[in-house]
């Protein structure tokens, strides 16, 4: 089993530049046969991904979650992976590139540096812990995606404003388009979050002698819950739209970034697995 | 082929000659009788506001169009209008440029889509008048292919290239669905109209039209089936409307950036497009200082119409290789007109010989022998003309080298004595063609 999980992590990361290729052609050229195919040669990607995960699951015996390179995998897929179901169920196949590049960078250093753990702490072999953490990586998936649209909306907010009409103008979706995407992929992103963190109030206390509810990461992640719930509730609300909407998106994902650099470096957290 | 055209357009002649000569539909139902009686045996007038256009096959072999002319001007005299005002063309020449007007290349605005069923509209008067034969008839059909050709295959027709579409593309590019959004048009002139027109096309949701005088709002707004909203109350409903495009003839601005300012007040800053198709301008451009205020002039929407064109400019060498491959397609089966004849000629003689021959032996064998024999001598003759028939058919409709056509042709005539068989397109039957097909295949 080892030879294919060796040979799909060198495969990975070009099929994922080949994506990105595709997506990028298709934004700045828009021919009909690239733009067929560009869907299925993310879906082969998305599947063999998903083979590779599974296969290093299984030969391991443990998720792929034990070191920050197999988390890096974990968000490529996610990533691409939430993006592939907003395409299908929105049919808007223009937005793709600025997606997949977060893929295609976190797989490279993913491939790079990831190495065989076959010896883990006996923790990560739970399967609350797997369900945990790929929950709250899908969730912050779609926050990164609800990101990258909120900043395509800007970029095409001001392009209308100075009266720009070049590329940004004729290949994006309208600004309306934008704004949901963005804030679908929030509300995705933010239900995730929100079964990560229940999953974890349930299951932590009991597998980690030493939790604390004052745990440094866990109030980050609870203030991040807390935005993009704020944000939620008062575009439901019929309070926000447009440019109000995705400058909170952004704010929300800012924190979020902000949150997770200084719980993973400065603060002294239990909640730390490798 | 001796088809003519004479054709006075955009290029040739200033608007006001234009839209004097330019001949409406019962125009054209009286001049074609005229055309018939003196100049051709088979005919099209074209007359849009941007071009009138005769082409025809002459009565006669001559190539001066300066009658045809001279008949359109006696019909529809016009100051100031000279021969020099007049393209003219012949043969090949002409069925290019019939297929240039109908892909839209040849159009004031390259890529216009109404050109197209204007030609079409403009043959089947032809027709109903009986003034169009067999060529004619391939001639417009392939025309009309070539035209339809050219807005699948190519993006001649895409892009707005009008200020009032161009307008409407912007909105496209800020509100998602437009039939959820209301849309108010000042004004009710041309440009006002078109913008009207133009949403309504895109199933905005509520249209409100507003003018000055009321009468033409009301024209406007039946229409287009859209509410009023009388000018005098127009500044305490503005708010009320996602979408404002203001074309009137006002020398002042008729919308301030007080009146824009409290009225996204009152729609809580929900964002407001603003279109100032107007010269002089209505709205104050300072308006699009104001967050969620989208606000275009002439001027920014010029540039779209400009990228467009451009764009529809890059496309017409894609659309002259779809006229120079329908025009290949033309010829081959124009070339097939000559060879036809021949080949029915050549079968009937070989059909001839046969029925001879079982004359001579009708009576001299039984009946069911003779009924073996007459089958038999069918499928020979069947099989020893299958390939020459094929083969100069091939030859025909290759349409590459009507030399070789010609002296194949000839050949065969000489070779068996054919003598002289018609070769004027005017008579071909394309039944009898079909025919041909039908039993070649047999």
């Amino acid at each position: 089993m080892l030879q294919p999980i060796d040979s799909l992590n060198i495969l990975l990361p070009i099929l994922y530049c080949l994506v990105f290729a595709a997506y990028l052609y298709d934004f700045f050229n828009e021919k009909k046969f690239v733009n067929n195919s560009k869907r299925i040669i993310l879906f082969v990607t998305l599947f063999l991904h998903l083979f590779y995960l599974i296969s290093r699951t299984i030969e391991f015996d443990h998720p792929p979650i034990t070191s920050k390179f197999e988390i890096f995998s974990i968000i490529a897929f996610s990533i691409s992976f939430s993006y592939f179901i907003l395409e299908l169920l929105t049919d808007i196949r223009g937005t793709g590139a600025f997606i997949i590049l977060f893929s295609l960078v976190f797989q490279i250093a993913s491939s790079l540096f990831i190495e065989h753990n076959f010896v883990v702490p006996e923790v990560l072999r739970n399967r609350l812990l797997g369900l945990h953490v790929i929950n709250a990586l899908l969730g912050y998936s779609g926050i990164t995606i609800s990101a990258v649209y909120g900043l395509l909306f800007i970029l095409l907010f001001k392009n209308l404003k100075a009266n720009k009409f070049g590329l940004i103008f004729n290949r994006l979706p309208s600004l309306e388009i934008l704004e949901k995407l963005s804030f679908y992929s929030a509300v995705i992103g933010f239900i995730l979050l929100t079964a990560a963190i229940i999953i974890g109030i349930i299951w932590l206390p009991n597998a980690f002698p030493n939790f604390s509810y004052f745990d440094p990461k866990l109030i980050g992640t609870f203030f991040v819950w807390i935005v993009y719930g704020i944000g939620i509730l008062r575009k439901l609300l019929g309070n926000f739209y447009g440019k109000k909407v995705i400058v909170f998106s952004l704010i929300g994902f800012v924190f979020a970034i902000m949150s997770l650099i200084v719980t993973n470096t400065l603060g002294k957290t239990f909640h730390s697995f490798y | 082929m001796n088809l003519v055209g004479i054709s006075i357009n955009h290029k040739t002649s200033p608007l006001e000659l234009r839209e004097a000569l330019h001949l409406n539909h019962d125009e054209i139902v009286t001049f074609i009788p005229r055309l018939k009686e003196s100049l051709f045996s088979e005919g099209v007038v074209i007359s849009t506001c941007n071009r009138t256009e005769i082409f025809g096959f002459p009565k006669i072999n001559e190539f001066n169009l300066s009658p045809i002319i001279n008949e359109l001007i006696q019909f529809k005299p016009v100051n100031g209008i000279q021969q020099e005002h007049f393209l003219k063309f012949f043969s090949c020449g002409a069925v290019r440029h019939i297929f240039s007007v109908a892909s839209g290349i040849d159009s004031m605005i390259i890529g216009d889509s109404q050109i197209l069923g204007q030609v079409k509209e403009s043959f089947e008067i032809s027709e109903d008048l009986d003034f169009a034969g067999t060529a004619l008839r391939k001639i417009f059909d392939t025309a009309i292919k070539t035209g339809k050709r050219a807005i699948k295959e190519t993006k001649i027709g895409e892009g707005a290239v009008t200020v009032s579409y161009a307008a409407v593309q912007v909105v496209e590019k800020i509100f998602s669905n437009l039939d959820k959004k209301s849309a108010l048009v000042i004004g009710s002139g041309e440009t006002g109209e078109l913008a009207a027109v133009n949403l309504r096309d895109k199933n905005i949701g509520k249209l409100a039209v507003s003018n000055r005088t009321m009468e033409r709002a009301e024209k406007l707004a039946e229409k287009v089936h859209g509410e009023i909203v009388p000018f005098q109350f127009l500044k305490e409903q503005l708010h009320n409307f996602d979408i404002i495009i203001s074309a009137t003839s006002s020398d002042n601005y008729i919308i301030s950036f007080e009146n824009i300012r409290s009225a996204l007040k009152r729609r809580k800053n929900s964002p407001v497009v603003l279109m100032d198709i107007a010269v002089p301008r209505d709205i104050d451009p300072d308006v699009k200082k104001i967050e969620n205020v989208f606000y275009h002039d002439m001027d920014s929407l010029k540039i779209i119409v400009d990228q467009n064109l451009q764009k529809r400019k890059d496309q017409v060498p894609l659309v002259q290789k779809i006229i120079i491959d329908e025009m290949i397609g033309f010829y081959g089966w124009l070339n097939t007109l000559d060879v036809v004849p021949t080949i029915k000629t050549m079968r009937s003689f070989f059909e001839e010989i046969r029925n001879d021959e079982l004359e001579k032996i009708k009576n001299k064998v039984s009946k069911e022998d003779f009924l073996k024999i007459e089958d038999m001598t069918r499928r020979m003759m069947g099989r020893i003309l299958h390939n020459p028939t094929v083969k100069l058919r091939e030859f025909a409709e290759t349409g590459a080298n009507i030399k070789e056509v010609a002296a194949h042709t000839m050949i065969l005539k000489e070779l068996f004595n054919l003598g002289e068989v018609p070769l004027n397109g005017n008579e071909f039957n394309e039944d009898e063609h079909k025919e041909d097909r039908v039993n070649e295949k047999e």
